[in-house]
């Protein structure tokens, strides 16, 4: 329909979504209205429009037909069951971190080799040089009982002593240069407070645990507090296999079961010195 | 922004339960969802068109919410960052769904028709808004529900959906249109 305002019915269609939205111009929303006051379709339809758009604004709270709490309860509630392990994505550590990893890795395997290379001295009563033990056959490697200090251990909070332990170097056993590579041995002779062995995983453990509790800070508390029972749990192994061990000396298995458990030990703390801090 | 009339209302004790929430405390969660759930299941029912699907999806929003929750930096109110992330779990449900439709479903999808089928869950038999809004093509209904109903404007529901402003506009208009010719019947 054609009216005085020379605007057409449809192309005030056209116009109308500008002109109910407010982003017409001027000249052109004047002659919009000049339309509307003629055009009574037109009329009717921006009252009908305009009456849907207050109503919707309008529109009361839909309430569900029940209480669905129950089933978001359920699914928040049900534990997360992993698919399988993330690949481990290297993340940069800081320089000084890494610095302080590698000098307790550097003077952690230098005590390992001073202590050995010590108690050979001594029962040989020669001096052979460092490398001579670690390249010797196992025949030329020979140990005695030898009382060491106990070593520091527990969580990361405080070093709890170590009570100490029964564990000898086989006879004919190789020189240790690796934490796995200490070996217990049959042993009927006296016993000493602690064992070689022991004493070189204490010695590791006490660098490792300064190390990770310096980086304590750095670290996500929740990481802390597994790292710590975990520890708990190992320390609780470790008091046990000496507690065996004081009863059955001569046990090969149970000196073993005493070397990996300390063994875990250290790898865990190792694990704990690396971590990148949390962001 | 939302428009102030229809944000979400905030409320007092949001802070307080937020903060509980984000650390794992479910009862405090509880209390968030008690507040914001007919909010949150009017806009999954509204733009889903069905109650039964709104009530899914507010299960869906509020499991959302609870993993998403430490990551709330309280940058808006809880309320508007709620909202938000019901209408991303609404239109992404509707992606998801989308991909399984059939081929009568993707013309609906563009919005080519306007649904008179038995389809409509909430028909009753005076035809009202809410009704006819629940009846409108998919992609009409979600941009008047988020423009008319929500208030969002059309820049953010461009974002939202992926469209361009105009075409959320020119969306709008259709759905008004549609509305008006479904109520005078």
């Amino acid at each position: 329909m054609m009216t005085d305002s020379d605007m057409t019915c449809e192309a005030f269609d056209a116009a109308l979504p500008d002109y109910l939205e407010g982003t017409m111009d001027v000249s052109m929303r004047a002659s919009v209205e000049r339309h509307l006051r003629e055009c009574v379709r037109c009329t009717g339809l921006v009252r009908d429009l305009e009456n849907i758009t207050k109503e919707a604004a309008s529109l009361p709270d839909l309430v569900p037909s029940r209480d669905l709490w129950a089933g978001i309860e359920a699914r928040i509630a049900a534990p997360v069951i992993a698919l399988g392990a993330a690949p481990a994505r290297p993340r940069k550590l800081a320089p000084a971190w890494m610095a302080i990893a590698a000098a307790a890795l550097i003077v952690s395997t230098a005590g390992i080799t001073y202590t050995l290379t010590a108690r050979t001295i001594r029962t040989n009563g020669v001096a052979p040089a460092t490398s001579t033990i670690a390249e010797a056959p196992p025949s030329a490697v020979t140990s005695e009982t030898t009382t060491v200090p106990a070593e520091p251990a527990g969580s990361i909070e405080a070093g709890n002593p170590v009570s100490s332990g029964v564990s000898r170097l086989a006879q004919n056993g190789a020189a240790p240069t690796s934490r796995r590579g200490v070996q217990a041995t049959l042993a009927s002779q006296t016993q000493p407070e602690t064992s070689p062995s022991e004493a070189i995983y204490g010695k590791q453990i006490e660098l490792l645990q300064n190390v990770v509790q310096q980086r304590k800070a750095q670290l996500d508390p929740a990481t802390v507090a597994i790292i710590e029972r975990n520890l708990q749990i190992i320390d609780a192994a470790i008091e046990q296999s000496k507690a065996a061990l004081r009863r059955d000396p001569a046990s090969r298995m149970l000196s073993e079961q005493l070397n990996h458990t300390l063994d875990k030990k250290v790898e865990l703390l190792r694990t704990a010195a690396m971590l990148p801090a949390s962001t | 922004m939302m428009a102030a009339s229809n944000a979400m209302p905030v409320t007092v004790g949001d802070s307080t339960d937020v903060a509980l929430a984000a650390a794992g405390d479910r009862q405090a969660f509880e209390r968030l969802y008690r507040t914001h759930a007919n909010r949150v299941y009017s806009l999954c029912a509204r733009m889903s068109g069905s109650r039964s699907k709104g009530e899914e999806l507010t299960q869906d929003v509020f499991v959302r919410t609870w993993e998403k929750l430490p990551q709330f930096r309280g940058e808006s109110a809880f309320s508007t960052w709620l909202h938000r992330l019901a209408v991303n779990v609404v239109l992404n449900a509707r992606k998801t769904e989308g991909k399984q439709t059939s081929r009568t479903e993707e013309n609906e999808e563009e919005g080519d028709r306007w649904d008179e089928s038995a389809r409509a869950p909430m028909y009753i038999e005076r035809m009202d808004l809410a009704d006819a809004i629940a009846k409108l093509p998919a992609g009409a209904r979600k941009v008047f529900v988020l423009h008319d109903v929500e208030g969002f404007k059309h820049e953010e529901i461009a974002q939202l959906m992926g469209i361009t402003s105009g075409g959320s506009k020119a969306q709008l208009h259709r759905a008004r249109l549609l509305l008006r010719e479904a109520l005078e019947r």
